[in-house]
């Protein structure tokens, strides 16, 4: 990918006196930079002109909220002007360990790797459902590695709803948000009043499915991604394949995160952290 | 794991009854009695041991079934014309009703809720905000809050609204889900639509399934449907042989005619009238249950000794006891839910061979296929 913003993320690291080091990454609201400030490696996003401001709100919010290991740290917020443009911008921890993605490139991952990141992602949520926050954006793309390579740290809240604000369906997709390989029922159908911590819940069992079978839970052999969302979305049976392999290794908290209603999921975090066998 | 007693008109006097010792509390009914009322119950409870006393404020139809309600301080003077779903409206009536709770001092407590027009997920929702705003208020009261759930049995008969509602109400932080259906069927009939019950048995079946407990109220002897779906406890009261939650359940039985009196019948899952009781009997299909009744006993003593005589009173008695007694022999796994509805439906058609016809045209046991159909499907 090509950055655009690359000449606003020289001009601010020029400003303030911090090391550009290289471009990582960037999705439509935003790009990320790596960057050295006071000789520790930072991420730099810098926001495009035309962001959503009532969504990054929202993220900046809920970051600020979270303060736990395995949720990336934001450590300040500011905004920089360039021609005459005003552009927002962020400095957030730098995870270097790379995305979950990256790491299922090789294949699906061992049970110790599965269990370790299951248990950092578990905690996450939990901590995420306790400021009354849902993320609802929960995919290997939105987990990376701390150095050490086996810390999940969740990112990007561009999503997030807070379960105490009035509606935000305004800024629904027809959908809804998300993205719908790893979306729940509810966030499929747009059924608002049964998102809450469990929709999360739900992304995080998909997941580490597929971190541990490489297989989604509601998969049937020949299906395509859009064949597996229909059937999500529809709240078909899950794969019995999976189902017995799921109980094969012990893992049938798998089973119960992924149900196709909230109510077939862990009620709630402590529960949840409870059934998790590490 | 337990029945309660759905306190109605003048049942204090059930309470205490050494022979209906199985009811392990009470619900309390602010439409029925006064606050002065109320406090003495549960002053008379305590002294009792370990006897439950649980409020329920009862603002289901605040606008019409008021009784005794409007004596209640909690009750909201601008009732009738507020918007009934503001929150911030409700969350001033909580106020008050935590305030009433910290006076009378009951063992538990009821979140309010309203009975709506119509029943959709944003009504769900408010509830259970409503009632986590309630459960947060009682902290450290030492009365313990209960969800209450009003849910029509009408609604729930469409497809998957039971896992909807479940999914909303779960949010609650009560561990205990006061559970009440309503239903348009009329008195003194049972329940007699298919879907209706799977739903309300499946909504019992998932919440009990979250780790919920769910206590059915306002129930009858539809109690082996809540248990068999896995309901923890059921209540009900001495006019729940004959009534229903319905928007006239708080209008007191006429004066002037008299109230019939009725027996519960296990064997048929049927209450009968008098004349039915002995045309049972002499069939000899009354049911060893209800022969070791003690209230069924004096029934048919005083049939047989005094015919004539009025027995209403014991006929509540014989009832309350067979309900709490059959809901202890299926916990006890004494008694199959599904093979007493299998039974009783051999009875009926029996009774049918016979040519025994019930004086009521509609006691025919109709309802008994119509319950097993349930049973096998709500799964």
């Amino acid at each position: 990918m090509k950055s655009n913003l690359d000449i606003i993320a020289f001009a601010i690291c020029e400003k303030e006196g911090y090391e550009f080091i290289d471009f990582v990454g960037g999705g439509t609201f935003k790009e990320t930079f790596h960057i050295v400030m006071d000789g520790c490696s930072y991420a730099l996003k810098v926001f495009r002109n035309g962001y959503s401001p009532k969504r990054t709100e929202r993220e900046l919010e809920a970051m600020i909220k979270c303060d736990h290991p395995n949720i990336g740290k934001l450590i300040f917020v500011s905004n920089f002007i360039h021609d005459d443009q005003e552009y927002l911008y962020t400095v957030e921890e730098y995870l270097a360990g790379g995305t979950l993605t990256k790491k299922l490139e090789n294949g699906c991952l061992s049970i110790d790797e599965v269990l370790t990141i299951g248990k950092g992602l578990i905690e996450a949520v939990s901590h995420i459902a306790g400021q009354n926050l849902v993320h609802r954006d929960i995919k290997p793309d939105n987990i990376l590695f701390r150095e050490n390579g086996t810390t999940p740290v969740i990112v990007d809240f561009g999503l997030v709803r807070n379960l105490t604000d009035e509606s935000l369906t305004q800024t629904w997709l027809a959908q809804g948000p998300g993205s719908p390989y790893f979306a729940s029922p509810e966030q499929l159908n747009n059924q608002k009043e049964l998102i809450d911590w469990r929709t999360d819940q739900f992304a995080v069992g998909i997941v580490l499915s597929i971190c541990c079978f490489g297989i989604h839970p509601y998969s049937n052999k020949g299906d395509n991604p859009s064949d597996v969302v229909i059937r999500v979305a529809h709240r078909e049976p899950l794969n019995q394949d999976f189902v017995a392999r799921a109980n094969e290794i012990g893992l049938n908290s798998l089973i119960k995160m992924v149900s196709q209603w909230p109510i077939g999921r862990f009620r709630t975090p402590e529960e949840l952290v409870k059934s998790w066998p590490l | 794991m337990a029945v309660y007693h759905q306190m109605g008109h003048h049942s204090e006097n059930l309470l205490w009854d050494s022979r209906l010792s199985l009811y392990s509390g009470a619900i309390l009914s602010p439409v029925n009695y006064s606050e002065a009322d109320i406090i003495s119950q549960v002053e008379h409870a305590s002294r009792q041991g370990n006897f439950e006393m649980i409020f329920d404020p009862q603002l289901y139809y605040p606008r019409s079934d008021r009784g005794l309600l409007t004596s209640w301080s909690y009750f909201p003077n601008d009732v009738d014309t507020t918007d009934l779903g503001s929150e911030k409206w409700w969350c001033n009536v909580i106020d008050n009703v935590i305030d009433t709770c910290q006076r009378i001092n009951p063992t538990a407590a009821c979140s309010p809720a309203l009975a709506p027009n119509v029943f959709n997920t944003e009504y769900f929702s408010m509830i259970t905000r409503l009632g986590n705003y309630f459960v947060e208020s009682l902290e450290s009261s030492g009365i313990n809050p209960i969800q209450t759930l009003v849910c029509g049995l009408s609604y729930l008969s469409q497809s998957d609204k039971a896992a909807e509602i479940a999914s909303i109400i779960s949010r609650t932080k009560a561990e205990t889900i006061y559970l009440i259906f309503i239903s348009d069927i009329a008195p003194r009939r049972e329940l007699n639509n298919t879907e209706e019950i799977k739903g309300a048995m499946r909504l019992i079946s998932a919440l009990e399934s979250a780790g919920l407990s769910v206590i059915v109220g306002f129930s009858s002897s539809d109690l082996i449907l809540w248990k068999a779906a896995g309901a923890t406890a059921c209540a009900t009261g001495k006019f729940f042989n004959l009534r229903r939650f319905t928007s006239s359940r708080f209008e007191e039985p006429s004066e002037g005619g008299g109230q019939l009196p009725y027996w519960f019948e296990e064997a048929l899952l049927a209450f009968l009238r008098e004349s039915d009781v002995l045309r049972v009997r002499k069939a000899g299909l009354l049911s060893e249950a209800s022969m070791a009744n003690p209230f069924g006993i004096e029934i048919l003593n005083q049939l047989d000794n005094c015919p004539g005589q009025a027995w209403l009173a014991l006929g509540w008695r014989q009832y309350l006891y067979a309900f709490a007694d059959i809901e202890k022999r299926i916990e006890e796994n004494a008694l199959d839910v599904n093979e007493l509805l299998i039974n009783a439906e051999r009875l009926w058609l029996l009774l049918e061979d016979k040519a025994v016809l019930m004086e009521e045209m509609r006691n025919n046991g109709e309802w008994v296929r119509i319950w097993r159909r349930a049973m096998v499907e709500f799964k």
